[in-house]
């Protein structure tokens, strides 16, 4: 494997650990805190908010690293997906 | 919501989202049906939810499959154009599809999971653990692509990954490992899960105090059983997932038959 493929893969996984873990621990805390305070359910949402945006950051991770490995073909492919889920985003807000 | 209510979705989220992330089917197949027949959520509702769980699952586990760069990120990207194409169709028609219509395409994928879960189950019980990854260079990307385009639409749809349909088209068709074809689609699920969780999300469909615990759990269980997948038989893993969801297909279809949904 390419140094530069690996260096993808590591980078690529940090982000997902980030945002599971990010996500994960809000998500706790905001069920834990809930029954104390009402800041608590601001807490669990915004933390469902960062389990929603993981994925479209992943997606913008991996596109800036295809950059980095020049690989124009996958930036392509990349920014393509991206914008179907931007779409989807569109779409769904006006829905 | 109680106390006890909350612990019960998060204990329901820690068993599909361990037990689904080891037999590599995602939590998804179980946590619409028991939303929509036990806690009389509309199937709508139900699907927007379990989308929820399908994005935690997929991040969760994905991450460790990546590293070991047992994920191959260009093929899951490629497909996943036209995973996310097919989950944003789906999402957007999703509401115009009858409730029951939905229920019966459900109770048919909960079967044929179970048939697919039933052949691996049999064909894996005398396999060692494959040492490493062998070679390969993905074929067929025409049927790749549209069999994930089909996946994705069931996603968007029916609030599941769509592991089962795309992992054998990959490892029969485009002549990709097991492994890795398993890996791959568990980090396209997320992505494509997204997609029609942003129409649902944007509907309303997903409500926050059930989604909530239930994600907390899912979180929980895939984290363990990604860490403990080398170590579990899954032969047994996918004989409890294969009773589970004949268990729940059979409840479908009596309530569909009863007039139910």
């Amino acid at each position: 494997m390419k140094r530069e493929t690996a260096a993808t893969d590591h980078v690529l996984a940090l982000t997902l650990k980030a945002g599971a873990y990010t996500a994960f621990a809000m998500i706790l805390a905001g069920i834990v805190l809930q029954y104390w305070t009402a800041i608590g359910s601001k807490i669990t949402y915004a933390g469902l908010i960062v389990l929603l945006a993981t994925p479209v950051l992943r997606i913008l991770v991996a596109a800036v690293q295809f950059m980095r490995e020049r690989d124009l073909k996958y930036v392509l492919i990349s920014v393509g997906v991206l914008g179907i889920m931007i779409l989807a985003y569109v779409l769904g807000i006006q829905a | 919501m109680s106390l006890g209510a909350a612990l019960l979705l998060v204990t329901i989220g820690f068993f599909a989202g361990g037990f689904g992330a080891l037999a590599g089917v995602g939590g998804g197949i179980i946590i619409t049906p028991l939303l929509a027949i036990y806690y009389g959520l509309p199937i709508h509702a139900a699907i927007g939810i379990s989308l929820i769980s399908v994005i935690a699952t997929s991040t969760a586990t994905s991450a460790l499959y990546v590293e070991r760069h047992i994920t191959d990120v260009r093929l899951g990207m490629t497909l996943e154009l036209a995973t996310t194409a097919g989950a944003l169709i789906a999402a957007l028609v999703a509401h115009q599809v009858n409730r029951r219509t939905l229920a019966v395409m459900f109770a048919c994928f909960l079967l044929y999971s179970a048939i697919s879960m039933a052949k691996k189950a049999w064909g894996s019980r005398n396999q060692q653990v494959e040492p490493g990854i062998p070679d390969y260079t993905p074929h067929n990307y025409p049927l790749g692509l549209s069999a994930a385009f089909v996946a994705g639409g069931f996603s968007g749809l029916l609030g599941i990954g769509g592991g089962p349909i795309k992992v054998p088209v990959m490892f029969l068709f485009m002549k990709v490992p097991l492994r890795v074809a398993t890996a791959t689609s568990n980090f396209m699920i997320g992505v494509t899960a997204a997609t029609s969780a942003y129409v649902y999300w944007g509907r309303g469909d997903i409500q926050v105090s059930i989604a909530a615990p239930l994600v907390a759990g899912v979180f929980a269980g895939s984290l363990l059983s990604a860490r403990l997948s080398s170590k579990v038989r899954s032969a047994y893993v996918l004989l409890l997932l294969i009773l589970v969801t004949t268990w729940l297909a059979a409840v479908m279809i009596y309530k569909l038959a009863t007039g139910g949904f």
